[in-house]
C-alpha cells in the first residue's frame, strides 16, 4: 500500500510541475508586452522604449521560456511568488493576509455542507419513498441547481435587509461569516445530500440490511450501523471534490460580500492583467486541488482495503 | 443496479423506486429544458421592447400592462432582457457543449485507439485540463484573453472559446474509457479477423458506444454550463453589458438590492429554474428512465438499418 501511495503522490507532483508550467506558458505568453505594461503603470504615458527594454531586460523577460520557468519555480519553491503588477505588494505577503480568510470560509462551508448533507440524506433514507423523501429530494435538487451568487443575494435580502440580523458586506466580528458560509454550503451540501440518498437507498436494498432487519434492529439502527459505514467510499469521493470546488464558490461569494480573500484576488488580477497575480494564484488552485484529490485517495485506500490493491490506471 | 428478492422489506423501496413517475412521464422531465429552448429560440417574437433599449421616462417601474415584469434602473423592460437573455445562454451553450463535445470525443478516442506514446502524451494533456476547476480555467483563460493579442475576437467569442477549452477534457476522458472497454469485446477482433479497416471499426462500431454515452452527459452538463456562462458574466468576465444575460442582470441589480430585489430576483429565478430543469433530465437520464424514449427510437433506426442490409444482401445473393 505505501508503495501505491508513493506512486500516487510523485504522479500528483508531476501533475502539479505540468499544470504549473502550463498555465506559466499561457500566462506570461499572452499580455504581449509585459515589459510594457510594467513601464505603463510605472510611468504612465511617459514609458519610452528605452525604458521598456531596461524593464525587460532586469526581468529577464527575453530568455527562453524553460529558463524563465525554471527561474519562477526555484523562487516560487522558496515562498516567492514575485510582485504583484496591480498592488506592487509581494505576492506572499498578499497571500498571508488573504489565505486565512479563503481558509475560514472553505472550512466553515466545509463543515456546514457536512452536517447539512448527512442529516438531509439520512432523514430522506429513513422516510423512504414517502411524502418527506419527495420533499427533501426536491430541496436537494433545487439547493444543487441554484447559482450561488443567487443564494448569496436571496439571504442578503432576507437576512441583511430585510431582518437586518447580520451585515451584508465587509467583516464586522463573526456574524459576517455565516452568510458566506452558509452561500458556499449549499451547493456542496445539496450534491452530498443526493448521493447519501442514492447510495443509502441502494446499500438498503442488499442483503446486509435483511440480515440487520432479521436480527431485529430498527430501521435507524440498520440505515446508521449497517448502511452508513457502506457508503463511506462514494460519500468520501465526492465530498473532496465538492470541497475543491467551493474555490469556486469562495470566488463568487468574497465579491458578493466583500471580503478580501484569494478568489477577489484572482478575479482582480484577471481584470487588471495582473499576470504575475494569475500565475500566482493558479499555482495555489493547483496544489490546493491536487492534494485534497491525492489526501482522499488515500483516505479511501485506509478505509476499504479492496482500494489498496494496485490498480492499472 | 441489484435488487434482492427481499429489497421490500419493512417498506424500504428498491432503488430508484420512488421515482417512478418518471418512467410514466418522460414529458413531465423533458418539458422543462424544452421551454427554455422553445424561449430562446422564438426570443424575438416573445420580447415585447428592445432589450437594450433605456427609456428614461420609465425608469424602475414596477410590472405594468406596457412592461410585463417592470423596468430595470436604465429603463429596459425586464420582461424582454429575460427572453433576450435565455437566447443568450441558449446559443453560448449550444456552442461550447458542440465545441467541446466534438473537441473531446475525438481526443480521447485517438487516446484510446491509438494508445502507446500518443495515448500518454493525451492523457497528460486531460489531467492536467482536470487538475483545476473548469470555471477556474475558463476564468483564467479570459484573463489571457484581455490580452492585446487577442482584440480581434469581442467579448462574447472569448468567452465561448474560454468555456469550450476547459469544457473538453471530461468529454475526453469519457471517450478514452468507452474506447478501451469496447476495445476489448471479442466482436472487434472479428471485425478485424474479417478483414474491416480500423477506420470503419471505429466509425461503425465504436463511435456509436462513445456518442450514446457523451451525449447523455452533455444533456445533465448543459445546466452547468449554463451556470458557469452566468456565473462568468456576474463576475464581470463574460457577456459584455448591452447584450441581455442573466448574470449580468443579476449584478446590475445588486445594487438596488433594498429598495428593488425583483431586479436580482426574477433573472436569478429563471436561471435557477433552467438549471433545475437540465439537472432534472440528467437525474432522469442517469436513472435510465428517460432513454427508453430515445432508446427505442434508435432501435427502430438500428432495426430499419439491418432490415435494409439484409434486402440488399438477399438483392445481391440471388443476383449472383
Amino acid at each position: 500500500m505505501r508503495r501505491l501511495f508513493l506512486r500516487r503522490a510523485g504522479l500528483a507532483l508531476l501533475l502539479m510541475l505540468a499544470a504549473t508550467a502550463l498555465t506559466f506558458a499561457l500566462v506570461t505568453a499572452a499580455p504581449g508586452n509585459v515589459a510594457a505594461l510594467i513601464a505603463e503603470r510605472a510611468a504612465g504615458a511617459g514609458a519610452d522604449g528605452q525604458m521598456i527594454a531596461r524593464i525587460a531586460d532586469e526581468l529577464g523577460l527575453n530568455d527562453p521560456l524553460p529558463v524563465r520557468y525554471a527561474r519562477w519555480l526555484g523562487d516560487a519553491l522558496t515562498g516567492d511568488f514575485g510582485i504583484s503588477l496591480r498592488t506592487g505588494k509581494p505576492i506572499s505577503e498578499e497571500f498571508a493576509e488573504r489565505i486565512p480568510v479563503t481558509a475560514t470560509l472553505l472550512a466553515g462551508g466545509g463543515i456546514l455542507a457536512l452536517f447539512y448533507s448527512l442529516s438531509i440524506g439520512l432523514w430522506g433514507a429513513a422516510s423512504n419513498g414517502r411524502t418527506t423523501d419527495q420533499l427533501l429530494h426536491g430541496i436537494a435538487l433545487v439547493g444543487a441547481s441554484t447559482p450561488n451568487f443567487f443564494v448569496a443575494a436571496l439571504l442578503v435580502i432576507i437576512f441583511a435587509v430585510g431582518l437586518g440580523w447580520v451585515p451584508s458586506f465587509g467583516l464586522y466580528g463573526w456574524t459576517s461569516w455565516i452568510l458566506p458560509c452558509i452561500t458556499i454550503a449549499l451547493f456542496p451540501g445539496s450534491v452530498l445530500a443526493r448521493v447519501v440518498r442514492v447510495n443509502l437507498q441502494e446499500v438498503m436494498a442488499r442483503p446486509i440490511a435483511t440480515t440487520g432487519f432479521a436480527k431485529g434492529m430498527s430501521r435507524g439502527e440498520v440505515l446508521l450501523r449497517e448502511a452508513l459505514p457502506n457508503i463511506a467510499i462514494p460519500y468520501i469521493t465526492t465530498l473532496g471534490a465538492q470541497f475543491t470546488l467551493m474555490i469556486i464558490g469562495a470566488i463568487v461569494v468574497e465579491r458578493v460580500f466583500g471580503l478580501n480573500g484569494i478568489g477577489a484576488f484572482f478575479i482582480e488580477a484577471i481584470r487588471f492583467r495582473d499576470f504575475v497575480g494569475m500565475q500566482a494564484v493558479l499555482t495555489l488552485f493547483v496544489v490546493f486541488f491536487v492534494s485534497v484529490n491525492l489526501l482522499v485517495d488515500l483516505v479511501a485506500m485506509l478505509i476499504d482495503p479492496r482500494l489498496r490493491r494496485a490498480r492499472r490506471v | 443496479m441489484t435488487s434482492s428478492p427481499c429489497s421490500s422489506i419493512r417498506g424500504f423501496a428498491a432503488p430508484g423506486g420512488s421515482d417512478i413517475q418518471f418512467s410514466k412521464l418522460p414529458w413531465l422531465v423533458l418539458t422543462p429544458a424544452l421551454v427554455f429552448v422553445f424561449v430562446g429560440v422564438f426570443a424575438p417574437f416573445l420580447m415585447t421592447h428592445d432589450p437594450a433599449a433605456q427609456d428614461y421616462t420609465a425608469i424602475l417601474k414596477s410590472p405594468s400592462l406596457s412592461h410585463w415584469l417592470g423596468t430595470d434602473y436604465l429603463g429596459r423592460d425586464l420582461w424582454s432582457r429575460i427572453v433576450g437573455g435565455a437566447r443568450t445562454s441558449l446559443v453560448a451553450m449550444a456552442f461550447v457543449l458542440v465545441a467541446a463535445l466534438v473537441i473531446g470525443v475525438v481526443i480521447g478516442s485517438i487516446a484510446g485507439y491509438v494508445g502507446g506514446l500518443v495515448e500518454t502524451i493525451l492523457i497528460s494533456l486531460i489531467d492536467i485540463a482536470l487538475a483545476l476547476p473548469s470555471l477556474v480555467i475558463a476564468l483564467a483563460l479570459m484573463g489571457v484573453f484581455l490580452g492585446e493579442n487577442f482584440d480581434w475576437l469581442s467579448d462574447y467569442w472569448k468567452m465561448v472559446l474560454a468555456l469550450t477549452l476547459a469544457w473538453w477534457a471530461n468529454y475526453a476522458r469519457m471517450s478514452r474509457a468507452v474506447v478501451i472497454a469496447e476495445l476489448q469485446q471479442p466482436y472487434i477482433e472479428a471485425a478485424r479477423v474479417m478483414g474491416a479497416s480500423h477506420l470503419w471499426v471505429f466509425a461503425r462500431h465504436i463511435l456509436p458506444h462513445v456518442l450514446g454515452l457523451v451525449v447523455v452527459y452533455a444533456s445533465a452538463d448543459a445546466g452547468a454550463l449554463v451556470l458557469a456562462i452566468a456565473t462568468l458574466s456576474f463576475l464581470g468576465l463574460g457577456v459584455a453589458p448591452p447584450t441581455p444575460e442573466w448574470g449580468q442582470m443579476l449584478v446590475d441589480g445588486m445594487s438596488y438590492i433594498e429598495e428593488y430585489p425583483s431586479l436580482v430576483v426574477i433573472p436569478g429565478l429563471a436561471l435557477t429554474a433552467v438549471v433545475v430543469s437540465f439537472n432534472l433530465l440528467g437525474e432522469a437520464f442517469a436513472l435510465q428512465k428517460v432513454p427508453r424514449v430515445l432508446k427505442g427510437r434508435l432501435l427502430r433506426r438500428k432495426r430499419a438499418a439491418r432490415k435494409e442490409e439484409d434486402l440488399a444482401r438477399t438483392k445481391a445473393e440471388s443476383q449472383a
